[in-house]
C-alpha cells in the first residue's frame, strides 16, 4: 500500500531551479532519510509538502488523493493538516506553557474537549520524555527539551507523515542524542516519517529509504546498506566520503 | 485679590482646561491605536498600490508638523466647501482638533506597530501554518501577545509625548489646560497679568505622565511571563 506519492515535484526560485522532477513513494510506518549537502532542495521539499512553499509543477498523493491544484487557502489549510513539520529551530510559542503549545491547534481545530486534548497532550509529553515540566514556558527548557516538545506539538494532530527539518542542527552536540532517540521511538510505534538529517549513523540505523539529493535531483535512493554501502553515484561516493572525513 | 484668592479661581479653570485636556488625550488613544493597526496592515499589503500610497500617506503626516495639521483640518473644509463642517463652538473645535490627533498619532502607532510584527520571526508563523491555522488564528493567538510585548516601551513613549501635545490644540482656540493658563495673563475672572497659572499647568501633566508610567511600568511585568 502507497502513503504518499510525490510525482515530478518541480519548484525553482528566481529563474534557478532548486526541485527538479522529485518522485518518491512510501508506505505506511515508514522512515524515509534524506541527505545531502546544504542548497540540494531538501528543506525545500519538505516545505513544499508542508505547503509552505508551492510547487510550480507535479504531484503530491496522500492514499490515493492528489492534494496539489487546491489553490485557495482553505484547501491549503487542510492539505496542510497530513503532514507534521518540526523545525530545525523548534519555533515553539514562547507565550505558552509546553502543554498549551501542545494543546493549542486541536483546540482551534475543535478536535476534542478540553479534557481530552489535555490527556491527550499529557500523554504525548510523557511519550517524549517531558510530562514533570507540562507547566514550563519554552525559554525555561533547553533546546533539546524543546525540540521534544516541538515534536510532540506535530503529533498531537496525528499527521500521516511527519517531517523533521534537520532536527538537531541548532542543538548543542550533548542534546542531539535524546532528540534522535525520541525520533527512534516513534519509528517502533509505526509513524510515517522524512527525516531531513546531517546525521549519517543515524539515518543508515533508522531510515527504511534514504534519499540522497544533489542539485535539486534525487541522485541516490534506495536501503540504508544500498545508498551507505554500495553507492552507485559518483556523487554519492564523493558525498558520503566528505560525511565519513568530517567524522 | 491676594494670591490666596486667585488659588481657587486659577485651579477651578485649570481643572476645567486639563478635562478637555484629557478627553482629547483619550479620545485620540481610542481612535489611532486601532486606526493604526489598520494604517500598519496597509502600509504592509502585498498590493503594491495600497502599500504604497498608505506610506505616502505616512510619510506626509508624519513630515508635517501637526500643528499645521490642526489648522488644516479646521480651517481647510471650510474654505473648500464655504461652510464649516465642525460644527460652531468648542465643540468643533474639539471635533477638528480629534480628527487632526487621531490621523497623526495613528500614522506614527503604525509605524510601531508594523516593526513589532516584522520583528517576529517567520518561523512562528509557519509553525502556526502547518499547525492548520487559519490566518486570523495566526494573528491573534500566536502573533499578538509577542507584537505586544515588543511594542510596549516604543508605545509608551508615544503616549506619553501625546499627554504634552495636546496643548497644540490651542493653535485653533480648544480650551485645554494651557489656553485655560494662559487666560489668566490676558485677563480673565479679575486675575490678570499672571504668569504662575500657566507654570503651574506643568505640574498636572507631571502628575498625569508618573500615573502613566506606573500603569506602562505594570503591564511590562505583567508580560515578563515569556520571553520572545
Amino acid at each position: 500500500m502507497i502513503l504518499l506519492e510525490v510525482n515530478n515535484l518541480q519548484k525553482s526560485f528566481d529563474g534557478s531551479a532548486v526541485l527538479k522532477n522529485i518522485s518518491f513513494s512510501m508506505e505506511p510506518g515508514q522512515v524515509l532519510a534524506i541527505i545531502g549537502s546544504s542548497g540540494s532542495g531538501k528543506t525545500t521539499l519538505l516545505r513544499c509538502l508542508n505547503f509552505l512553499e508551492t510547487p510550480d509543477a507535479g504531484e503530491i498523493i496522500v492514499k490515493g488523493q492528489k492534494l496539489l491544484g487546491g489553490a485557495s487557502e482553505e484547501q491549503i489549510r487542510k492539505n496542510r493538516l497530513h503532514f507534521g513539520l518540526v523545525f530545525q529551530n523548534f519555533n515553539l510559542f514562547p507565550q505558552y506553557t509546553a502543554l498549551e503549545n501542545i494543546t493549542l491547534a486541536p483546540s482551534l481545530l475543535g478536535l476534542g474537549s478540553k479534557q481530552e486534548l489535555r490527556d491527550n497532550a499529557m500523554r504525548l509529553l510523557e511519550q517524549v520524555g517531558l510530562r514533570q515540566k507540562a507547566d514550563f514556558y519554552p525559554y525555561q527548557l533547553s533546546g533539546g527539551q524543546q525540540q521534544r516538545i516541538a515534536i510532540a506539538r506535530a503529533l498531537a494532530l496525528r499527521p500521516e507523515v511527519l517531517c523533521f527539518d534537520e532536527p538537531t542542527s541548532a542543538l548543542d552536540p550533548e542534546l542531539t542524542g535524546e532528540v534522535l532517540r525520541v525520533i527512534r521511538g516513534l519509528k517502533n510505534k509505526d509513524n510515517t516519517m522524512i527525516v531531513v538529517t546531517h546525521e549519517m549513523e543515524f539515518a543508515r540505523s533508522v531510515a527504511d529509504v534514504v534519499i540522497y539529493m544533489a542539485d535539486g535531483v534525487i541522485e541516490e535512493m534506495g536501503t540504508p546498506e544500498e545508498v551507505f554501502e554500495h553507492p552507485r553515484s559518483e556523487k554519492t561516493k564523493a558525498f558520503l566520503r566528505g560525511a565519513a572525513s568530517v567524522l | 485679590m491676594t494670591f490666596l484668592q486667585q488659588l481657587p479661581i486659577v485651579f477651578g479653570a485649570l481643572n476645567v482646561g486639563f478635562l478637555q485636556t484629557l478627553k482629547l488625550f483619550g479620545i485620540t488613544l481610542v481612535g489611532a491605536l486601532p486606526l493604526g493597526l489598520i494604517i500598519a496592515f496597509g502600509s504592509m499589503s502585498r498590493f503594491r498600490p495600497l502599500s504604497i500610497v498608505t506610506r505616502f500617506f505616512v510619510w506626509i503626516i508624519r513630515g508635517t508638523p501637526l500643528m499645521i495639521q490642526l489648522l488644516i483640518i479646521f480651517y481647510f473644509p471650510s474654505m473648500a466647501l464655504g461652510q464649516p463642517i465642525w460644527g460652531s463652538g468648542e465643540n468643533g473645535r474639539f471635533a477638528a482638533s480629534a480628527a487632526a490627533f487621531i490621523i497623526n498619532y495613528a500614522c506614527y502607532f503604525s509605524e510601531i506597530y508594523r516593526g513589532g510584527i516584522q520583528s517576529i520571526p517567520v518561523g512562528q508563523l509557519e509553525a502556526g501554518q502547518v499547525l492548520g491555522m487559519t490566518r486570523g488564528q495566526i494573528f491573534v493567538r500566536i502573533m499578538l501577545l509577542q507584537v505586544i510585548k515588543r511594542i510596549v516601551p516604543p508605545v509608551s513613549n508615544e503616549i506619553i509625548t501625546l499627554v504634552k501635545d495636546t496643548a497644540l490644540a490651542r493653535i485653533i482656540a480648544l480650551q485645554e489646560i494651557i489656553w485655560a493658563g494662559t487666560a489668566f495673563l490676558k485677563g480673565s475672572q479679575g486675575i490678570s497679568g499672571q504668569v504662575w497659572p500657566l507654570f503651574f499647568t506643568a505640574l498636572y501633566y507631571l502628575v498625569f505622565s508618573g500615573a502613566l508610567t506606573l500603569l506602562f511600568g505594570w503591564v511590562e511585568k505583567r508580560l515578563d511571563y515569556f520571553r520572545g
